[in-house]
């Protein structure tokens, strides 16, 4: 709790320093990161947005807007030739000279600060206020924060199950400590076996893994995962999870902190519980 | 000569030993429940296999270039074997290709690596044979070329595609299993062999091609046999692992100082030597943070480039 309420202190405090002013409606967004623009498509502001990164694929309108780079070389020359009022940019995404390269030339920004699933509601509050869509903001948060209670809420499990969310067999890469899919782990009342480790996204240690022997394994979807995932499940045949059956193969919606992550979490919990 | 032999054998042989029973957790051989088992069994034991057989081409590998390049900074990855096999195993990674289930990779990275081996056999040909100075500049030039490749296709990839094919060329063990040993070690003991059998004529050519010929060798010939068998021995380890720098490069100079250059010493000592080490940076790399687990490349050149100093600073070497 403590830790929530530091992190909501700095992000009230951050959110004051950004450069774009509450109230004032930008009419040229650009989007620096895949899950902005979702967001922003979400607050109604697609129509608004001039420039995506090359990564930028959901709405499929989306996909049409005109791209300025990737996320961490976007091209400086690309986004000032569309004239933005506000570049939005995220704080671990996108590199922070970048950023103040773009104040420098007098081209405002907007800092979205939430990394974590309970920072997103406020996140989205913030990024509203500033975009001078407060209401719609209001919203979109609300309804996050119903659906996460909602979860926090619903009977948890009576055993804690030992559970790995996999984010790709080789080399092993995943969900760890600080990651999304932590928190809605954490969200369910469930154990991820990987939440001591350094980093988000680790590599992982094999033995580890059967070590810990977890009861449920989550693997993200994707083009050939099955297949790719097949020689690792093969080596963790001894595995719980392997053994009976319960690994699952779930969609990418927690890898971006976006409203669709809520339905991420939804699907997690709905294999989680036995509802599938 | 025979403590060294000793040595030799002795040291990759203890090496592999504690890098099954130690690691993240230490297993106690003699008192193992199914668990311990099965991880001694089947993710270390083929893991440190695998380590042995890459740091085995890799030394006896780097030997064998110094020589027929005659150049000392020679290693295997300079003739652009490993930008070749790295290229086509991330164009793989990042386009997602599957056609080969969890072999696909490994098949990708080896075809690309024979690929470019010939190549640049193709460019060093000339007037009826293999030319040292062609075969390196050849290298070079096509290593250069691939390696833009490969750093055009990740700049345009997604940051998740890159970084898992940045850990895949960086080195990653950790998805060793039996099925790919037997190949690794067809090409990689064939290779070794196949070099060893030809060593006395190595040794031949390090003095100049009119001097191995009138020591009755046929320069082209000894230099297109050993060549093929770097290729072999190259490409079976980048595809079993990745790319593991310092290895194929240094160890060769580190066994010098000790059984001095006679080429039938100096291929066997390297192979198993190299093996070793890369065992033994394996051990360390998936130890030190447990449960994560570091690429064994780096770990590879932080342990080995010191003592490759200090070697260097002590010994009287090369007559320099």
């Amino acid at each position: 709790m403590k830790k929530t309420l530091l992190s909501l202190t700095l992000i009230v405090c951050c959110s004051f320093s950004s450069s774009a002013h509450a109230g004032e409606t930008p009419q040229r967004i650009i989007s620096l990161a895949p899950n902005m623009t979702e967001i922003l498509f979400a607050l109604g502001l697609g129509n608004r947005i001039v420039g995506v990164t090359s990564f930028c694929d959901f709405p499929d309108e989306a996909k049409i807007k005109p791209e300025v780079g990737g996320m961490s070389n976007p091209s400086l020359e690309a986004v000032i030739s569309l004239k933005p009022d506000v570049v939005v940019m995220t704080i671990d995404g996108n590199p922070r000279e970048f950023e103040e390269r773009l104040r420098s030339l007098g081209i405002k920004t907007y800092v979205f600060r939430a990394r974590r699933l309970w920072e997103l509601p406020h996140g989205i509050r913030d990024l509203g206020t500033a975009l001078g869509v407060k209401e719609k903001a209001d919203l979109l948060a609300g309804e996050i924060e119903n659906m996460l209670a909602k979860f926090r809420t619903a009977g948890k499990p009576a055993q804690k199950k030992k559970v790995l969310f996999i984010i790709w067999p080789e080399p092993l890469i995943v969900a760890g400590r600080g990651s999304i899919t932590d928190d809605a782990f954490a969200l369910l009342g469930e154990k991820n076996i990987s939440d001591d480790s350094g980093t988000s996204y680790p590599k992982y240690s094999i033995e580890e893994i059967i070590r810990r022997a977890p009861d449920v394994i989550f693997i993200g979807r994707g083009k050939g995962m099955e297949e790719v995932s097949e020689g690792l499940l093969q080596r963790l045949k001894s595995v719980p999870a392997v053994k009976n059956g319960r690994v699952f193969y779930v969609s990418d919606y927690l890898y971006r902190l976006t409203p669709r992550t809520v339905k991420g979490v939804e699907e997690l919990a709905r294999y989680l519980r036995g509802q599938y | 000569m025979k403590t060294r032999f000793f040595i030799i054998i002795f040291v990759p042989l203890v090496v592999f030993g504690s890098s099954l029973v130690l690691g993240p957790k230490i297993i106690n051989p003699f008192g193992m429940d199914e668990t311990s088992r099965e991880i001694l069994f089947s993710i270390r034991a083929p893991r440190s296999v695998v380590a042995l057989l890459m740091g085995m081409a890799l030394g006896a590998s780097g030997a064998v270039l110094q020589g027929i390049l005659r150049n000392p900074l020679a290693d295997p990855y300079i003739l652009g074997i490993s930008s070749g096999a790295s290229l086509s195993a991330a164009i793989g990674i990042v386009a997602g290709l599957t056609f080969l289930g969890a072999f696909t990779i490994p098949v990708l990275a080896f075809g690309g690596a024979i690929f470019t081996g010939s190549l640049v056999g193709v460019i060093g040909w000339k007037r009826g044979g293999l030319w040292p100075e062609r075969l390196l500049l050849g290298g070079v030039g096509l290593s250069f070329l691939f390696s833009a490749l490969l750093m055009l296709m990740l700049s345009v990839s997604s940051d998740e595609g890159l970084r898992r094919a940045t850990l895949w060329i960086f080195g990653d063990l950790s998805m060793s299993d039996w099925s790919r040993i037997p190949y690794g070690l067809i090409f990689v003991l064939g290779g070794m062999l196949l070099s060893m059998v030809r060593a006395k004529a190595l040794n031949a050519l390090i003095l100049g091609d009119e001097m191995a010929h009138s020591l009755g060798f046929t320069p082209h010939t000894e230099r297109f046999v050993l060549f093929v068998s770097v290729g072999l021995m190259t490409s079976a380890s980048v595809s079993l692992g990745g790319m593991i720098g310092f290895i194929g490069l240094l160890v060769p100079h580190m066994i010098r100082f000790f059984t001095g250059s006679d080429n039938r010493m100096l291929i066997p000592a390297s192979a198993f030597m190299g093996g070793a080490l890369l065992c033994a940076a394996d051990l360390v790399s998936r130890s030190i943070m447990p449960p994560m687990e570091l690429p064994a490349g780096v770990v590879t050149a932080i342990i080995g480039s010191p003592y490759f100093l200090y070697l260097l600073r002590r010994k009287n070497v090369l007559g320099l």
